[in-house]
């Protein structure tokens, strides 16, 4: 019996490794060999530069200007490429990281990024410019005194707000996208928004109920590729290539006239906005999000599980040392934000190994070493909790003491932590939303991503925080069930 | 270390930091011999029954147990005690097995028997300590007095040369007390070794061949019961024993 136990678990488990293993080995080598293929990072927030469709992707008729522009490029140029699509700031980071090759995200070339990055031939010229609230009496940067303004973080724009803080005296908040952002001066708690011109054109163009104030863009500014300097060479010189043929065919202007000028790209406002609506319209997108989440949910609990029982066992071993490791590894795991370790694993590892994590394998790691260690905590706690007599008892009959802690010990300490598992399982499942920052295309994300078109904010957060709270009640459920069966 | 003995104690020190429990024990205990151990709590006695399967590690001296001198690191503790049997004050029986498998676990995981084997045998010591309709039940469901007997049932099963008792009816309810003494009264009788800490005098007078008094880390007076109870010469042993048997 029990052994039987022991192999059906021991069975899945490599069932499960061997997908996990077997997935990540797989997914990089899809391309073709004979075509080289790029990794691009982009903004999932940038209209008109990066339009996503309602599955996440870039597929449409209108996927934004650098979308279409790189899409003409690669076909010219014979390479292939693929998108990562992530905040600004992930973008500079992936790209620091070596996580991406390159980044195609409405990036101007300043000064500064120009002594860290190697840049393409510029294909636009971009401003930033200020918006404020559509009823807003702000006309000037000189009635800001005193007032909160926004910028993205990174952004020329940013840049241009800390320059002139002292001048104007206005305080500054960050984002990470134009969609929050943007929000924010709707709801009144920042005065004015300063963003890339065509984007904020887009947007009011698409509905977002501001106006813009400045005449002429400040501080105009090329945009281009980004690359890490002297890194990528054989692909920078295909990316100038393919500007230059599509500057001098004049497709380089009919793309960009497509997105700011006439209606073109303007959505059909006729779409169906009831919750029920949003439903059918993002049913794709928001299952593919579900699916990603359970996945990260399931798979991390086993590892989570595995590493935890790991640190639990070495916490209560006669071994000073293995008692040493448990529990400082449990202390470090603990005490790093969760959203820290995905940063970590997922940025800062690659630039000491030398190449790329995968998203999902990143994800994971997370998951597994930050629930990893609350569960072994748990283990340990369990384990400890087993009164010193069970120990005598199975000592002085002459089981060594890893059949004591097998037979006798584990068993009822599993019992005793089922409990604290269960909450740590559900408390695991919400955590994968922390997975977003590194741009893993959960549930949360989705939403985020969502949102950035459709601009429905308080009936998509709905929708996503009941589907949370469905997938959570059916997990307790099931949890009760399985531990009525154990009691 | 001498043949003739089955457990021989030689000048076995325990402290636990500054406080020394046992200053120097010697006790030799012959095959077949019952020896009680009585004297105050905190004297020192639990420490030393728990010294002679290494439940405590001592700070110096020896203790052979057929011949193997626990306090050798070289010595497989493991296998020595196989031929220790112990039973607790509070049971200490396993809750996540019935009371067949608290038996045959040890014989089974140790290779002694075969599955059916040590099934067999553990009915066999159920019936010894009269619970052989109790195979099947949870050690928690069981009263105090039964899990006691399911206890020497599971350290008997091992096939154990010595038996130590720590304080075995101390947890107990009065009217459980008997049974539990019956049934070593019945292994004393069929020649087992066992050393009994133990705070039942009438149980000492009547079973032990020998009577050892602790007073605070040392063996202050040994003997036969009659010279224990009746010719005590120490005056320790004779203020205990006024204490303990006119309440």
């Amino acid at each position: 019996m029990q052994s039987n136990h022991w192999k059906i678990f021991l069975a899945t488990l490599t069932a499960v490794l061997g997908i996990v293993i077997g997935w990540q080995v797989i997914e990089p080598q899809t391309a073709s060999a004979d075509e080289q293929t790029y990794t691009f990072a982009t903004n999932n927030t940038f209209e008109p530069f990066e339009i996503q469709d309602s599955k996440g992707g870039y597929s449409g008729k209108n996927p934004g200007i650098e979308i279409e522009i790189l899409k003409k490029i690669a076909k010219h140029e014979h390479f292939k490429y693929r998108l990562k699509a992530m905040s600004f700031n992930g973008d500079l980071q992936a790209l620091e990281s070596g996580q991406v090759d390159a980044v195609i995200a409405g990036m101007s070339v300043t000064d500064e990024r120009k002594a860290k990055y190697d840049f393409s031939t510029p294909y636009y010229t971009d401003g930033v410019v200020m918006a404020v609230a559509k009823d807003s009496n702000i006309k000037s940067m000189k009635q800001l005194k005193g007032k909160t303004v926004s910028a993205k973080s990174g952004t020329s724009a940013a840049l241009y707000l800390k320059k002139n803080q002292k001048k104007y005296g206005y305080k500054i908040r960050y984002f990470d996208s134009s969609n929050t952002m943007w929000n924010d001066v709707k709801t009144g708690n920042t005065a004015a928004t300063f963003d890339d011109g065509p984007v904020l054109q887009y947007g009011i163009k698409t509905g977002v109920p501001l106006k813009i104030v400045t005449k002429k863009p400040i501080d105009a500014q090329p945009v281009a590729v980004g690359y890490q300097k002297g890194k990528n060479l054989e692909l920078q010189k295909k990316v100038n290539d393919g500007i230059k043929w599509l500057k001098d065919t004049g497709q380089l202007d009919q793309i960009i006239n497509k997105y700011t000028k006439g209606n073109g790209t303007t959505k059909t406002t006729a779409a169906d906005h009831t919750i029920l609506g949003l439903l059918k319209t993002n049913r794709e997108a928001l299952l593919r999000g579900l699916w990603m989440t359970i996945e990260l949910t399931v798979i991390g609990i086993i590892f989570a599980m595995i590493f935890g029982v790991i640190l639990g066992v070495l916490g209560v071993v006669n071994n000073k040392f293995a008692n040493g490791v448990s529990s400082t590894l449990i202390y470090i795991f603990r005490g790093i934000p969760m959203i820290v370790l995905a940063f970590f694993i997922y940025m800062g590892v690659p630039n000491v190994i030398g190449h790329k994590v995968p998203l999902f394998l990143a994800g994971i790691l997370t998951l597994t070493f930050d629930e990893g260690g609350y569960i072994g905590a748990i283990v340990k706690g369990g384990f400890e909790s087993v009164s010193q007599g069970q120990w005598e008892a199975a000592r002085s009959l002459g089981l060594p003491y890893s059949k004591a802690l097998i037979k006798v010990i584990a068993p009822q300490g599993f019992k005793l932590m089922v409990p604290s598992l269960v909450n740590q399982f559900i408390i695991t499942l919400k955590d994968t939303s922390i997975l977003s920052a590194i741009g893993v295309m959960e549930l949360t994300q989705t939403g985020t991503v969502i949102i950035s078109q459709n601009m429905e904010g308080f009936r998509m957060w709905t929708i996503i925080a009941v589907i949370y709270i469905i997938i959570i009640t059916l997990l307790t459920w099931l949890s009760n069930y399985v531990q009525k069966r154990m009691a | 270390m001498d043949k003739k003995y089955k457990v021989q104690v030689k000048d076995l020190h325990k402290s636990y930091g500054s406080n020394e429990v046992l200053r120097g024990i010697n006790l030799n205990v012959k095959p077949n011999e019952v020896v009680c151990m009585i004297g105050p709590s905190g004297s020192g006695k639990s420490t030393f029954l728990r010294c002679i399967n290494k439940l405590e590690e001592p700070n110096s001296g020896h203790v052979y147990v057929d011949g193997y001198d626990i306090a050798d690191p070289k010595v497989n503790i493991n296998k020595v005690r196989q031929n220790i049997g112990m039973v607790f004050q509070h049971f200490n029986l396993f809750p996540n097995m019935n009371v067949l498998q608290n038996i045959t676990l040890a014989p089974v995981e140790l290779g002694k028997m075969s599955k059916e084997e040590a099934e067999k045998a553990a009915m066999h010591y159920l019936e010894l300590v009269g619970l052989e309709d109790k195979a099947d039940a949870n050690p928690t469901k069981l009263s105090g007095g039964q899990q006691q007997r399911v206890a020497i049932a599971r350290a008997l099963a091992m096939k154990p040369d010595v038996m130590l008792f720590d304080e075995p009816t101390s947890a107990l309810d009065p009217e459980m007390v008997g049974d539990v003494l019956e049934v070593m009264k019945r292994l004393a009788k069929e020649g087992m070794t066992m050393i009994v800490v133990t705070h039942e005098m009438g149980f000492a007078k009547q079973v032990a061949d020998r009577v050892v008094f602790f007073h605070d880390g040392d063996i202050r007076e040994q003997g036969t019961p009659d010279q224990i109870f009746n010719h005590p010469q120490h005056p320790d042993t004779r203020n205990f024993l006024d204490k303990v048997l006119n309440v």
